[in-house]
């Protein structure tokens, strides 16, 4: 069972992505999308990636993070909202951390 | 909007140095809410009326400040590019907190000039320096 996780909120303000990140299995996909692109400054998503065994798929909406003027680090793929819904037919389930 | 006013008649001081007018403190990041473009609005509305406004940003507050947004790719009237006419609504207080910087990786490029990086301390003394405050 593959879940699809949209992360929409900073978590330097919340605790959405927090909770998300210890519920990720091996399959699931993350997008961040909205304020969750500040996310890829956050420490929780260093030590995310830093995973050795993180299989986890990484993702960010390019447009939401380029006019937030955040800079998206290699390793984690951009994509477009027609992307997403393409997602959402490749995962078993979907969760908004909202 | 949460606000934290104190509501004193008092008879309203000349000399700005011991008495500021009014603290708008940005709490939320720009384009998730409407919270920034609020605090805009009020902040333009006291500089209409001549009243002394001084702006602080704090927490995802900072990132109203950063430089090379676009809120023109989220289909968003972009209200940012407003900020750079504080001038003219002599809006000369612009306070940003060093820490909320250093916690999101921030550098200290703004895309508007006379931004004043405060350590907690010293924005903390800014900020009390305030008769009334408004948090957005």
């Amino acid at each position: 069972m593959s879940t699809l996780h949209l992360v929409r909120q900073s978590a330097f303000s919340r605790n959405d992505f927090e909770q998300c990140i210890s519920v990720l299995a091996e399959q699931d996909s993350l997008v961040l999308m909205d304020d969750g692109c500040y996310n890829l400054k956050h420490p929780l998503m260093a030590s995310l990636l830093k995973k050795d065994n993180n299989k986890v798929s990484i993702k960010v909406i390019s447009t939401h993070a380029q006019a937030r003027a955040v800079e998206v680090m290699a390793g984690i793929s951009q994509i477009t909202m027609a992307d997403v819904v393409e997602l959402t037919f490749n995962h078993n389930k979907v969760i908004t951390w909202q | 909007m949460t606000s934290i006013m104190q509501s004193e008649t008092q008879p309203q001081l000349t000399d700005a140095s011991t008495a500021l007018g009014v603290a708008i403190i940005n709490s939320k990041a720009p384009f998730n809410s409407n919270a920034g473009k609020d605090a805009l609005d009020v902040a333009l509305l006291f500089g209409s009326f001549e009243q002394k406004v001084s702006l602080f940003f704090q927490g995802d507050g900072v990132y109203q400040l950063i430089a090379n947004q676009d809120g023109s790719l989220l289909a968003i009237k972009d209200y940012l590019k407003t900020f750079s006419a504080f001038e003219f609504y002599d809006i000369e207080d612009v306070y940003v907190c060093q820490q909320s910087l250093i916690e999101r990786q921030l550098s200290k490029t703004f895309h508007i000039d006379n931004v004043q990086v405060l350590t907690n301390k010293a924005f903390a003394v800014a900020l009390s320096k305030h008769k009334h405050v408004l948090r957005f």
